[in-house]
């Protein structure tokens, strides 16, 4: 047994610096109406790629403009589909929604193809594996089944689509894999539900004793509960996907988080955006220096594997373009 | 001399190498390896701030280098040129001269690309569309905040007369009407609707003397439906909340209403100035004074201040000048009827 060793990630990216690159890229989208700006999107994706370290090295990203602009017109021309026929009569609406809810899981499969093949780190390219077939269950199905059961199956479909994603994608020829339980998701899901709960009879009871004013802490209870969800589940997704025999961690917290999304809000609207690329670069920051790795041994021993060597398909594929979809 | 660490594009090895070039070759140098390729076959990446740089060879593998100055003299000695872009975006000059010309950019669509773009898409609506989008407003309006008219049928059925009879400026395209409605939390007012009806409130005509005050305001109303003014407001405010969106990115989508929502009180100044103007256009064809809409403006202008019960609203004129919807009356008095 090889002793394990802790790689922190590091984010080296620094406000004024990224605020330069950043503000002559978006004077070029707006004097292009837009066109340019899927060239600045690889800029800002490769500045973050690039800061962000690991052991020494630095993460690249390879996606081209073109692949971006073709991803945007696709996205375009559903959208106006989707607008059009809603104008002109129901049926053509009902139509293209199930249009729509028929190529988006396989739409979604592109993209993340597109992300994880243009991302690279120490000379390798990671991938993604994930069955069409597969992704309609988890994009298509699954969602379907939530509506159907009131939510109830909510956090069982997150759990779902996390590990599809996560279990298919892979670091050279390595597989990542996703340890969770579907039961850790209903935990956090359950828990931001009780301090929902919990809000409502705060409120009760400020309007029981007449005393309104105590209801004016509810924001600060809401706020609450979106840190809880946006810092928990993270950690809980990230620290319960290994990457071959070693394992990654984060461990962000609440408060911090919150205080970080909020001064950055505060600052963007006090400075008209101005505040957007330190706002972007004081969060990654954040979260990044609550990521790591946690090594069994050598992370130098990596391979490239069978299927960088025959890149050609998978270029091809990969290549064709990106829609920017967050999962 | 340049520190660099080299991976070969198979594993996730790094192995630690020196970089040199005569200007036309650069050379690699390693513990177990040396090699050399033609300056010209190397990839260089886009220098981006102080991020480490990228050196892609043929061979498949790659070079990371940290020490910017060390490189950017060797790549100087290799008549390497960086992109147009590369002086622009890491100079602070660049970036002011970029934040004053997005200001700049952005403050003329807003005052200029905005109103045009809006009224051109607005007067192209077919009149079909129109009857439609006017129709849903008034079910809208009549669900949410409007009252059936308590005025007699006598009254109603006399004042449709007398609209009748107020003939249309020219270049009129719409057909009229008057719908009656009451409302005691709003006040006096009447609005335009889309497709040409006019919503005429109770509290306004009880504060009418004559009948020909009552048409005063309706050609007022009119303005704003031949000009398209509600149809412009959304559409404009839709517009801005799109761009806020999209430039706010994650922001919330709330925030983005905020602006969105200024800007509409702001474009109807405007706005009324038109409708006044074609409202005292219409007013002299029919042989009437544009002084009408004067004495009812002053009149409603009266019964707002009194239902807010805000006696020192006159004195805050400049404030409020600029938060109103509507231009201050005085303004709006001598622009209509400069010898009253």
């Amino acid at each position: 047994m090889q002793a394990q060793q802790e790689h922190a990630f590091e984010f080296t990216g620094k406000g004024w610096e990224y605020f330069k690159i950043w503000i002559v890229n978006l004077l070029l989208s707006i004097l292009t109406l837009g066109i340019y700006s899927a060239w600045a999107k690889v800029r800002r994706l490769q500045y973050f790629y690039r800061n962000t370290r690991l052991a020494d090295a630095s993460f690249e990203y390879h996606g081209t403009p073109i692949a971006i602009l073709k991803g945007r017109l696709i996205a375009f021309a559903l959208l106006v589909i989707y607008t059009v026929a809603g104008n002109l009569n129901p049926l053509l609406a009902i139509l293209a929604f199930v249009l729509l809810a028929a190529v988006m899981p396989w739409l979604i499969v592109r993209s993340l193809r597109f992300k994880l093949y243009n991302s690279s780190y120490r000379g390798l390219r990671f991938g993604f594996a994930g069955s069409d077939g597969a992704a309609y269950t988890v994009f298509l199905l699954f969602p379907i089944l939530t509506v159907l059961t009131l939510y109830l199956l909510a956090p069982f479909t997150h759990y779902k689509i996390k590990q599809y994603q996560h279990n298919n994608s892979r670091f050279g020829d390595t597989f990542f894999r996703f340890d969770a339980s579907a039961g850790s998701f209903y935990g956090i899901y359950l828990k931001a539900f009780g301090l929902l709960v919990l809000a409502g009879v705060f409120f009760g009871i400020s309007v029981a004793l007449h005393m309104p004013w105590l209801a004016l802490i509810l924001p600060l209870f809401y706020l609450y509960i979106a840190g809880f969800i946006a810092v928990r589940l993270p950690n809980l997704i990230w620290s319960k996907t290994g990457l071959g025999e070693h394992d990654l961690y984060s461990r962000m917290a609440v408060g911090k988080y919150l205080w970080i999304a909020l001064t950055n809000l505060l600052g963007i609207v006090f400075t008209l955006g101005l505040y957007i690329p330190f706002a972007q670069i004081r969060m990654a920051r954040y979260k990044f220096s609550c990521m790591g790795l946690l090594a069994q041994g050598d992370i130098a021993e990596f391979v490239a594997g069978q299927v960088q060597a025959d890149s050609a398909t998978g270029e091809e594929t990969a290549e064709m373009f990106d829609l920017d979809i967050s999962l | 001399m340049v520190a660099a660490q080299y991976f070969d594009g198979r594993t996730s090895a790094a192995q630690v190498v020196t970089l040199t070039s005569d200007g036309e070759w650069l050379q690699l140098r390693g513990e177990v390896l040396t090699r050399q390729w033609l300056m010209r076959d190397v990839k260089v990446s886009e220098r981006l701030g102080d991020t480490p740089r990228r050196i892609e060879l043929p061979d498949g593998g790659h070079c990371e280098v940290g020490d910017q100055v060390a490189l950017e003299s060797l790549l100087k000695q290799a008549g390497y040129r960086g992109s147009w872009l590369d002086g622009m975006q890491h100079s602070m000059r660049w970036a002011m001269l970029s934040a004053v010309l997005i200001i700049v950019a952005f403050a003329a669509a807003y005052r200029y690309l905005l109103p045009w773009g809006a009224g051109v898409v607005a007067q192209s609506i077919p009149p079909a569309m129109l009857q439609k989008l006017g129709a849903s407003s008034l079910q809208t309006l009549d669900k949410l905040m409007l009252e059936p008219s308590k005025l007699p049928a006598e009254r109603q059925q006399a004042l449709r007369a007398a609209y009748a009879k107020l003939a249309a400026l020219p270049d009129a395209q719409l057909d009229y009407q008057i719908e009656f409605r009451s409302a005691p939390q709003i006040g006096p007012n009447a609005f335009a609707l889309p497709d040409g009806n006019i919503v005429m409130l109770d509290e306004l005509v009880a504060l009418t003397k004559n009948d020909d005050e009552i048409l005063a305001v309706l050609a007022h109303e009119r303005g704003h439906v031949e000009q398209r003014h509600a149809l412009r407001m959304v559409l404009q405010s839709s517009a801005v909340g799109l761009v806020m969106t999209w430039y706010m990115g994650d922001v919330s989508s709330l925030l983005a209403t905020v602006p969105a929502m200024m800007v509409q009180a702001s474009y109807s100044r405007d706005m009324e100035r038109e409708a006044d103007d074609y409202a005292s256009r219409s007013l002299s064809l029919n042989g009437l004074s544009p002084c009408l809409l004067t004495d009812i403006l002053r009149k409603l202008e009266a019964a707002h201040v009194q239902r807010q019960g805000e006696a020192e609203n006159n004195k805050k004129g400049s404030v409020m000048d600029y938060l109103a919807g509507h231009p201050a009356t005085q303004e709006r008095s001598a622009l209509l009827c400069p010898a009253h």
